[in-house]
């Protein structure tokens, strides 16, 4: 299964890595992905890491958000699994977690902004659509539809 | 590698340097000024003296957090161990005292900015302020936004800040060394500076706050049984040596008179020694003097930058036990912080920021501050005492008890000879926290305290007026604590059952409490030491594992008492019961005494619903509930729909009425309201008794309310005969409600007469008599008019 090679495994669909920030974000990431009817869902929360300074929030707090996810998604995908990386580079950590997993793609969803908020919350896309070695789904957002 | 393994990435280097940045800030920068002006070179012993308290508290804290490492640091462990009330105090002290540290360090970093900048005093609307403070203003807001919007700072910038902090320290110390010249330290003592000595203490103390900031990381310590001590301690012994030999040679190389109330004297003192080194024919001056300033900016910037972050530690602590509301850690969507306790923090700091000088707001931080540390060395003595189950830290403090008792006395002895505005603006906030706690927190807070709970489970060998105070600040909050007083091993089974299935449906508690009998010439004492307390484990492991079968918390005591049956009112008085489920038998809890008198005021001021169950055995299958309405019965009902959901079983209602239209009209709207409408319902007329005794016979459990106050009183005396209940052959529960009694009769009253008066219940009814024997029995299935009205 964690082998990419295999004819089989080649279904983009086949094994979703779903990285969700809370439990906001999870169920509209979820949602947005359940017309699509992937097989196998895996939900992964990263804690962020200071690695070497406090983190931004508690460990306990952290752990709260990242069940609290996990929730989130199996209200959409009931069977779907989860895994949690604690990691100082997040989307180093993702693309760590869709080997660790055997993941088939990383579906996520823009969380929007301007570009103002999106550096200060160091917004993600650029990183994980330029530097993944799984196909990347971006999924729609709600309101760019008409 | 577990989670909790992969959650732990700081290594020792990590914890050593946030206790050094967060310390080495304002403290050897800024107040080298006012020390000297106060304390001439005793300066130099107050900063040893303040380090050497500090250390005291240090081995304290380093104890706690090997065997707690849990987020919120000094006000988790006071929290813990002395209970909410305290540990609302700890937690708004070290809170504040965060705050006004932030202020003060922002303070001295703008005195630093100015010193490059040079502007005057600034005129804003009415009020005028110093460049210092404009400019610390500014510097507050960058370091807020830098926390809010979670701007990574990298763990190596944060050891390159705290490396070249020493490397400039030291650079400085060496210079100094070669132009030092000890006769400036004389006299060691002018006059009048000795008396000057705790007072400059105090207020360099905010100095050596960072320490406990580690301890509130503590879980994202890698080995935390190791590296924690290592960095508390260390980073307090490094930060004493070098503030102790940093001002001697200050002193001894430059005068007295260039450091005197100069908030940048080390700036000016750098300029002065570095000048007297050319190269190339450059004057070095500028150098030293640029070096020191970078300095004084790094420093106080990590220090307010590490106490924002902290301060937000504390809250998401506070908010965990319910003392603030966990609204305030809401983790923003987008920035992954927990935003609005920085932004509170934040605006704290800003007006501090503005109301405070220097010194005021120093002072405010190492008060607060001491009080926390204070509490910090009587909760380590606590655990240690209580002997507390899961308590085994990795460090442990030597020489105890003087390490912990010296660390309390010399917190809270150094307070004394702080200003008294201060002191008098602190014991304020103290007041306020703790009537925060009373009026605000105590309703939702559920944790409760080591201490609490020792002294309750003493209750009788101990002073009253201790256990009474202790009862009335325990927590209420929104825990439904369901106690069932055990002494039967027979009956526990299904005490705890019944009780089990309570707490799963209200979401609560089982407080099982063993109330051992000690007869009265037998000195509780002695009783404890012949191993009462073993023999009642038992009965205790065995209730812990009944409950748990239920999934429900499970909470055990061991109560030695004279008087059994007047134990079990206290006990629930004093255990916060919502609800007590107690057996009545030949021999469920003995007699109660042989005051009558007694028996009745205890149990006519009931200090929580009671469930009384004569056993016949537990089969809640075919429920009977006798009801005639009122606010007497909707505790026999709601009891009846928490058995029926849990082992699901049959409800029958009966309902004894003349008219049996109007009856079976009152039975379905009784029966809708309480929940239970898909019950069978019974309508009968004639003798309630014999109605009751018909419909048991297909019944394995009776609940039956007590409309009056005082039945269960008479009841366990025995002057309550009530034939039915003996004729019947199933199992029996008897429902009474708790007396409320409000918050002033909590919190300074005891007396049962006092609240039987404020209930309002007529001395009349409280009669032993056969009419009011007759008139209870009405009630529970009485006639429809004379009921429903109430």
């Amino acid at each position: 299964m964690t082998s990419t090679d295999h004819p089989e495994d080649r279904n983009l669909l086949g094994h979703v890595l779903l990285p969700v920030a809370n439990d906001e974000d999870a169920l509209a990431t979820a949602q947005a992905l359940e017309p699509y009817g992937p097989e196998r869902v895996t939900a992964l929360h990263v804690v962020e890491k200071g690695e070497g300074v406090p983190d931004k929030t508690p460990v306990e707090q952290s752990e709260e958000l990242a069940a609290q996810s996990y929730d989130a998604v199996r209200t959409v995908f009931p069977d779907a699994d989860d895994h949690t990386a604690y990691a100082r580079d997040v989307v180093g950590a993702i693309f760590d977690s869709v080997d660790e997993v055997g993941a088939t793609a990383i579906a996520y969803q823009s969380r929007g902004g301007n570009r103002l908020v999106q550096f200060l919350s160091g917004d993600l896309s650029m990183k994980l659509v330029t530097k993944s070695h799984v196909p990347v789904i971006a999924l729609p957002r709600e309101e760019s539809t008409e | 590698m577990s989670d909790e393994e992969l959650a732990k990435d700081l290594g020792p280097l990590a914890a050593l340097t946030i206790g050094i940045g967060t310390m080495i800030g304002a403290g050897i920068f800024v107040l080298p000024g006012t020390a000297v002006a106060r304390a001439g070179p005793l300066a130099a012993f107050t900063f040893v003296l303040g380090g050497v308290i500090a250390l005291f508290t240090a081995l304290s804290a380093s104890e706690l957090g090997t065997a707690m490492p849990k987020s919120g640091g000094a006000y988790f462990y006071v929290n813990r161990a002395l209970g909410p009330m305290f540990g609302s105090v700890a937690g708004w002290a070290n809170w504040l005292g965060l705050a006004f540290a932030s202020a003060f360090y922002m303070y001295g970093f703008g005195e630093y900015v100015n010193a490059l900048v040079g502007l005057g005093p600034v005129g804003l609307g009415p009020v005028t302020l110093e460049a210092a403070q404009v400019i610390g203003l500014a510097g507050a807001l960058l370091f807020i936004a830098v926390n809010y919007f979670g701007a990574k700072e990298t763990g190596g910038l944060q050891i390159v800040i705290v490396m070249s902090l020493l490397g400039i320290l030291a650079v400085f110390t060496v210079v100094g060394l070669l132009n030092a010249d000890m006769e400036s330290l004389r006299p060691i003592a002018p006059p009048g500076t000795t008396s000057q000595v705790l007072p400059v203490t105090g207020i360099i103390f905010v100095s050596y706050l960072g320490f406990v900031q580690i301890t509130s990381v503590a879980e994202e310590i890698k080995d935390p049984g190791r590296n924690l001590p290592l960095a508390v301690l260390g980073s307090v012994v490094i930060v004493t040596v070098v503030y102790a030999l940093f001002l001697v040679v200050l002193l001894a190389a430059v005068p007295n008179e260039l450091v005197a109330n100069n908030e940048t004297a080390v700036v000016d003192a750098a300029r002065l020694l570095f000048g007297n080194y050319q190269v190339f024919g450059f004057s070095l001056g500028a150098v030293g003097a640029g070096m020191l300033l970078i300095g004084g900016l790094l420093a106080t910037a990590s220090s307010a930058n590490a106490s924002i972050l902290s301060s937000s530690r504390i809250n998401f602590a506070m908010g965990r036990e319910k003392i603030v509301t966990p609204k305030l850690n809401e983790i923003h969507d987008r920035f992954g912080t927990p935003y609005k306790s920085i932004a509170l923090t934040g605006a704290l700091i800003l007006v501090f920021l503005v109301a405070g000088g220097v010194e005021s707001l120093s002072t405010m931080g190492s008060v607060l501050h001491l009080i926390v540390y204070g509490l910090l060395n009587l909760a380590l003595i606590v655990m240690r005492e209580s002997e507390v189950e899961g308590y085994d830290p990795d460090f442990e403090v030597p020489f105890y008890p003087f390490v912990p008792i010296i660390g309390t006395l010399s917190s809270f002895a150094l307070i004394a000879y702080i200003e008294p505005t201060i002191i008098l603006i602190s014991f304020g906030l103290v007041a306020f926290a703790v009537l925060w706690y009373l009026l605000y927190a105590r309703g939702k807070v559920e944790a409760r305290g080591v201490l609490g709970a020792w002294i309750l489970d003493r209750s009788d060998e101990l002073p009253k007026a201790a256990v009474s105070a202790a009862t009335s600040v325990q927590p209420s909050g929104d825990d439904y604590r369901v106690m069932v007083p055990l002494a039967n091993p027979a009956t526990e089974e299904h005490l705890i059952t019944l009780a089990s299935a309570i707490a799963k449906q209200r979401n609560g508690t089982v407080v099982a409490v063993n109330i051992a009998n000690v007869p009265d010439q037998t000195s509780l004492e002695a009783a404890r030491d012949r191993g009462a307390h073993e023999a009642a484990h038992d009965l205790l492991d065995k209730a812990r594992e009944d409950a748990e079968t239920f999934g429900v918390d499970v909470e055990t005591h061991v109560v030695l008492s004279h008087r059994v049956f007047e134990e079990v009112f206290d006990a629930a008085r004093t255990y916060g019961a919502d609800i007590t489920v107690m057996g009545w038998g030949e021999d469920s809890h003995g007699s109660p005494g042989r005051a009558e008198t007694a028996v009745d005021e205890l149990a006519h001021s009931l200090p929580s619903d009671f469930l009384v169950f004569r056993d016949r055995g537990f089969d809640p299958s075919r429920i009977l509930v006798p009801t005639a309405g009122g606010p007497a019965s909707d505790l026999s009902g709601a009891v009846a729909k928490m058995l029926q959901t849990e082992f699901d079983g049959e409800v029958t209602l009966l309902h004894v009425a003349d008219d049996e239209a109007a009856g079976r009209r009152f039975l379905m709207g009784w029966a809708a309201e309480h929940d239970l409408a898909d019950a069978t319902l019974r309508v009968e007329s004639g003798d309630i008794e014999a109605s009751i005794d018909r419909a048991a016979q297909d019944a394995t459990m009776l609940i039956i309310g007590a409309t009056q106050k005082g039945l269960l009183s008479r009841l366990v005396s025995g002057s309550l005969v009530l034939q039915v209940l003996e004729d019947v052959e199933c199992s029996v529960l008897l429902a009474e409600k708790r007396d409320d009694r409000g918050i002033w009769a909590r919190l300074f009253g005891s007396g049962a007469r006092a609240n039987v008066k404020g209930d309002g219940v007529s001395p009349a009814t409280e009669e032993d008599d056969s009419g009011a024997v007759s008139e209870q029995l009405r009630g529970d299935g009485g006639v429809t008019d004379a009921e429903v009205d109430e």
